[in-house]
């Protein structure tokens, strides 16, 4: 008898303990069915939506649904297996990712963690995972250019401080290449670099971590990686909370870039995700707020009136050249413009292989500094009716094209080939000017 | 009046279980002392409403007590929305001081057989290719189609800048779902070209919650009716995007679990999109003319959305990507773009035979490139070298440099009389311009 009273004290002693532990656990409720990447669990009948949750001290999650008797719970780290009857606990505070200072030129996620020394930071801060939209008025205009180094990007299709400009094109067409040069080229320009790697494999993102420390750009770049073998959630969440990083820096007046790597994989992540918890599957079976998915992340990207800005490269995968499927058509409709490459003509030698035909900068000229918009616009246009040209014209005979014909081809041949660039071998703006100046000196002998 | 308790939780939906019963669909609910949570009534029973939230329902706790906040959302019916900004809620957001003078609700009826004025005159837009392709009048309804990225928002701009610039009519711009950096860059345009004072913009941009990107178009359509029905004018409305209020309202079905048709879309969209087009029309007071755009997703013409908001436009503009590839702007596929006016009684006999001989000589065009592309050039016969040359002539004539995308073109914009191009166009195709190199139509106004 004196044993069983023993007993019970000890039960209460024991939550007392966990209660005193977790100083700030609230409510206990149950896990009763477990599904892959949620749980579903009865009680917490006072939890707000987004909280954070522990389960059993064996997983952790937050709010996702709120029902009339149970609430589901998305996982984002689980250490044990779950089973149902096991207790969770709420810990009154919403869901945030830990971020630290320290984290430049280190490979992190967004829970805190040095994955490269393999433990946690120790001066950790609470990012939200996501905060409200920025609002239009607190927005500025892009006009400050943000050169990548690359004659075909910065002439033709220039990117400014706080544009969203995709990147997008077939496997092995050099998407990441871009990225990681216009990361490089941004040593000694006040920019903050964040490269977001989705689930991408553990070499990838270590063959990454070594080209950029190898090339110096260590000192202002971090990464911020989720892996392809991960809880599908932690994937989901890794760009927003990536963006919010970006966002807190963005209001202390920093530049910062970030590439996200790729939102195709991020896309397919929330749909696993989103049909797992039962969401009617819309077109391609991604569910209906997929556009949203995108939008509310890459409309972070902007120029802040109070100085500040984010960059945001999001590079996307496409399959047999089709830029136009869904996932693909939505982002471009996002973003400011597109860098599109071609495996054709990847496979031709052309290096960056830019279908120079469909990439577009809406933001254009603005960001130019003016001899740049001017030279810029002038190759651009003159490209652009060459390749056209140079299509319909394939099987007619030189010789017998009119004089101006033949001088066009023959420009338009020397205007493509000297955008040939090899990767890591950025040009600095007068450079690029200088490759062209002939257009310029050829116009006015054409005019006399 | 205290309404009831939240229930569940969702991104977008909440339900309140009703301690009072006087509700109605449509009523603005929020947490009491807590003005951050804000919810619309969508859909009442016995013992709990549903409704959608205005904003982010993050941090939302179940059983916070809920309060009624007004009967409906409110809309500035007077001359105090010339020159300012609002949200998709009829809140003013461009950070000025605002004084109300008189609140409407949003909702309207559309207007009656009765009412409905079909008769107007002609309204030029100084665009080559949609004076001559598809011209309108005042009251016109003219969707812009287009995939991602071909331009839709700069000719949204080019519009206007041409039309509303030099009209006395006052003007809406309405985005819905689209970007915040170009919503912003329009106000700073309008207010430095001293253009703000005669209009009134209402945003719901991507990064908002799909309750908001759906409202932004009823909200701005009240105030189109004010200045019609009020102020007795002719009012333009530019929508942009209209696509993304049904896409938003896909969203907000899908959260809500209602079943869905194909793509995903919801099973009332016909009647969603008819409540608010049967409401853009012109009656006894005034003429709406309407320019919206219609982004297609997937470069899906055949999508659902599209085609059931294209079959209530009086004219259509497509943008196509192949052409936008050869860098001719605006990028319009000249065989999809059409309008009523096409007819040889409201146009004229002669605008009218142009028109057809433009086709027929474009379509053999077509034809020839593909011949072209096994034979070259020399196997075809004279006439068809004509048409040819004539033809490639003519689509270079159609680009046209526009006044907003100087920054791109680096060539002022140009506006061109009808009559010019009528004459231009029957000159290339009697052979007048014969001699002169196809490169010197390209981003030109009239030929001089």
């Amino acid at each position: 008898m004196k044993g069983m009273c023993d007993m019970e004290l000890n039960k209460v002693d024991k939550k007392v303990e966990d209660i005193k532990n977790n100083d700030n656990i609230y409510s206990v409720g149950k896990v009763i069915k477990v599904n892959p990447y949620t749980v579903i669990v009865s009680g917490l009948n006072d939890i707000t939506y987004y909280e954070e949750v522990n389960v059993a001290d064996k997983a952790k999650g937050f709010v996702f649904a709120v029902g009339k008797n149970n609430i589901t719970i998305s996982l984002v780290e689980v250490n044990e297996k779950i089973n149902p009857g096991d207790e969770v606990y709420s810990l009154k505070k919403q869901f945030k990712c830990l971020f630290s200072m320290d984290s430049m030129g280190k490979v992190i996620d967004i829970f805190g963690n040095d994955l490269i020394a393999g433990k946690k930071f120790d001066n950790l801060v609470e990012v939200p995972v996501e905060n409200d939209p920025i609002p239009i008025m607190d927005r500025g205009l892009v006009t400050r250019e943000f050169l990548t180094g690359i004659t075909g990007i910065d002439m033709l299709y220039p990117i400014g401080r706080g544009q969203r400009q995709l990147i997008i094109g077939d496997k092995k067409t050099g998407k990441t290449q871009i990225a990681l040069d216009a990361i490089v080229n941004q040593k000694d320009k006040n920019m903050v670099c964040i490269y977001v790697a989705l689930g991408k494999t553990k070499k990838e993102v270590k063959d990454i971590y070594y080209e950029l420390t190898k090339r110096g750009a260590a000192s202002y770049t971090i990464i911020i990686a989720s892996f392809n073998d991960e809880l599908p959630n932690r994937t989901y969440l890794t760009p927003y909370a990536s963006l919010s990083i970006a966002e807190s820096m963005m209001l202390d007046s920093y530049d910062v870039l970030v590439v996200i790597d790729d939102l195709k994989k991020h896309a397919d992540v929330y749909r696993q995700i989103s049909l797992a918890s039962k969401k009617t599957p819309g077109r391609d079976a991604y569910p209906s707020d997929i556009f949203y998915a995108h939008s509310k992340l890459l409309e972070k990207g902007c120029q802040h009136k109070d100085g500040g800005s984010i960059t945001i490269l999001p590079i996307v995968e496409t399959k047999a050249s089709d830029i136009t499927d869904y996932i693909s058509t939505n982002i471009i409709s996002i973003c400011d413009g597109q860098l599109v490459l071609s495996s054709k003509n990847f496979a031709k030698g052309e290096k960056p292989a830019l279908n120079y035909g469909l990439s577009v900068s809406r933001l254009g000229g603005n960001v130019q500094s003016p001899e740049m918009k001017k030279i810029g616009s002038l190759v651009r246009s003159k490209l652009l009716e060459y390749l056209e040209v140079r299509d319909i014209y394939e099987l007619a005979n030189i010789d017998e094209m009119s004089i101006e014909l033949q001088n066009r081809m023959k420009e338009g041949k020397v205007i493509l080939d000297k955008l040939g660039q090899y990767k890591f071998s950025p040009k600095s703006k007068e450079e690029m000017i200088e490759l062209y100046k002939f257009l310029e000196v050829g116009d006015t002998d054409a005019n006399r | 009046m205290q309404i009831g308790k939240i229930i569940t939780i969702n991104d977008i939906s909440v339900e309140i279980i009703l301690s009072n019963t006087d509700l109605k669909i449509g009523n603005i609910l929020e947490v009491e002392g807590n003005s951050k949570y804000v919810f619309e009534v969508v859909e009442i029973n016995n013992i709990s409403a549903i409704c959608v939230s205005l904003y982010s329902t993050r941090g939302l706790q179940k059983g916070s007590v809920v309060v009624k906040k007004s009967d409906e959302l409110e809309v500035e019916y007077s001359d105090k929305i010339l020159g300012r900004v609002f949200d998709s809620y009829g809140n003013v957001i461009d950070g000025l001081p605002f004084e109300s003078e008189k609140r409407v609700k949003v909702s309207n009826n559309t207007v009656s057989l009765k009412s409905v004025k079909v008769d107007n005159e002609p309204l030029w837009t100084g665009i080559k290719v949609i004076d001559f392709f598809a011209p309108l009048e005042k009251g016109f309804k003219m969707g812009l189609l287009g995939g991602a990225g071909v331009g839709k928002t700069v000719l949204i701009k080019e519009l206007i800048h041409n039309i509303y610039a030099s009209s006395n009519s006052n003007a809406i711009f309405v985005g819905a779902g689209e970007r915040s950096r170009e919503g912003k860059e329009l106000y700073e345009d309008m207010k430095s070209s001293n253009l703000l004072d005669k209009m009134a913009m209402v945003y719901g941009q991507m990064g908002d919650n799909p309750v908001s990107r759906s409202k932004s178009v009823a909200t701005g359509l009240r105030m189109a009716e004010y200045l019609r029905d009020e102020k007795k004018q002719d009012v333009l409305i530019f929508i942009d995007n209209i696509y993304r209020f049904i896409q938003a309202k896909a969203e907000i079905a899908t959260d809500l679990k209602e079943l869905l048709i194909e793509n995903g879309y919801p099973s009332n969209m016909a009647s969603e999109i008819s409540q608010i087009e049967e409401r853009i029309n012109s009656n006894e007071n005034g003429s709406i003319t309407s320019f919206q755009a219609i982004y297609i997703p997937a470069d899906d013409l055949t999508d659902d959305a599209v085609q059931t908001t294209m079959s209530y436009m009086d004219g259509q503009i497509v943008l196509d990507r192949k052409i936008s590839e050869l860098g001719l702007y605006p990028a319009i596929n000249v065989f999809k773009s059409t309008s009523k006016l096409v007819d040889a009684e409201k146009i004229g006999e002669r605008h009218y035979n142009l028109v057809e001989r433009v086709l027929a000589s474009l379509t053999r065009y077509e034809e020839l490139e593909e011949i072209i592309a096994v034979l070259g050039i020399e196997e075809l016969s004279e006439e068809d070298k004509n048409i040819f040359h004539r033809s490639r002539k003519l689509r270079n004539y159609f680009s046209q440099p526009m006044f907003v995308a100087e920054s791109f073109t680096n060539i002022k914009g140009e506006f061109v009389d009808i009559k010019d191009v009528l004459n231009d166009v029957e000159n290339i195709l009697d052979g007048k311009y014969d001699d002169v190199d196809e490169s010197k139509f390209r981003y030109i106004g009239k030929i001089s």
